[in-house]
């Protein structure tokens, strides 16, 4: 005789007990945990160094990469508290890692902790890291119709940014798509155009940043 | 997405019960896949195959119930199942997602000691 057993369980049970203990202390401490996603290349650690340059938020950067710890050496040259993870082949971070760089963080002078997931537009978007949310970022010349192409991470994204838009006069990006699919997929996400290296957009996008980390803040019981 | 971790994720899992519950032989897993996950149905079952492979769970099957997008159109309360956001009734993006986010192990079924 079979017995039919019901679980009903996540398949994922394990790692988001990891990631419901930090989402726990987060909020606790008030502190703004943000899951920067997208694709190698795409200038997300550029966009952190900007963020990082702007006065009156205290941050801390969780790197995620295959190999070498080159994007936290950018950082840390900037004076930002930051672990780098090397994730060998993975393609994602998970919590219990996450849970663990923390650790060396100094998480209370922090008002905002951003991870840089490994460069990929798939799997991060899949596994919860603790995070109020996550960020997709598009780079211009990635193309305009990467939002349906990768709709899970798009639907679930807090915010959206396209960067290097410095590039657009030079590519045959279909801004009418971009922002008519992105709005499809995620009418509530605003949409932050940035070109990091001129440094236009990054005032919008840091301003969003600071006032989540204030609502954060002000929802400490 | 990531079907072998997926795949070792509820190996390790099953295992785990397979010892606390002192369950007979697992003759078949179901899943409840959402269409916005991102698994490839045939990988994870070939993964599933693999990782089950000496263990406590060979000769598992898997069986994977995809379950299909629904959303509730805020607006107008229509409910549709395409995979469009946009209301064909009333044409509103502001929607909720009922269904098509699921990623759970729903049962096993077991032979009885």
């Amino acid at each position: 005789m079979n017995k039919i057993v019901t679980l009903q369980q996540s398949v994922m049970a394990e790692d988001e007990k990891f990631a419901a203990a930090i989402r726990d202390r987060n909020t606790r401490m008030g502190l703004l945990m943000v899951n920067i996603i997208g694709s190698p290349g795409c200038g997300k650690t550029t966009l952190l160094e900007k963020t990082a340059l702007h006065a009156g938020l205290s941050m801390a950067v969780i790197e995620g990469d295959l190999a070498t710890d080159r994007d936290a050496e950018r950082l840390a040259r900037l004076g930002v508290p930051v672990v780098q993870i090397n994730t060998k082949g993975g393609c994602h971070l998970e919590a219990n890692v996450v849970e663990k760089a923390m650790e060396s963080l100094p998480l209370d002078t922090l008002d905002v902790l951003f991870i840089e997931n490994v460069g990929n537009l798939v799997c991060p978007a899949e596994f919860d890291l603790g995070e109020d949310f996550k960020v997709a970022v598009l780079s211009a010349p990635e193309g305009a119709d990467k939002p349906l192409k990768y709709p899970y991470l798009f639907t679930s994204a807090k915010a959206v940014l396209l960067t290097k838009t410095d590039l657009l006069p030079h590519l045959s990006f279909d801004m009418e798509m971009f922002a008519e699919d992105t709005r499809k997929l995620n009418p509530a996400a605003p949409v932050f155009h940035v070109d990091s290296l001129s440094g236009a957009g990054i005032e919008q996008w840091v301003g969003f940043i600071k006032l989540k980390a204030k609502e954060k803040k002000a929802n400490v019981r | 997405m990531h079907e072998l971790s997926l795949a070792d994720a509820i190996v390790s899992a099953l295992l785990k019960m397979c010892e606390d519950e002192a369950w007979g032989r697992v003759k078949k897993v179901r899943l409840r896949v959402g269409a916005l996950r991102q698994v490839f149905p045939e990988m994870l079952e070939f993964a599933f195959s693999t990782v089950v492979k000496d263990t406590a769970l060979s000769g598992a099957l898997l069986e994977i119930e995809e379950i299909p997008l629904e959303w509730r159109c805020l607006e107008c309360g229509n409910r549709w199942r395409e995979d469009s956001g946009v209301c064909p009734l009333c044409g509103s993006f502001n929607r909720e997602t009922l269904a098509g986010m699921e990623l759970e192990i729903h049962s096993v079924e077991v032979e009885e000691t």
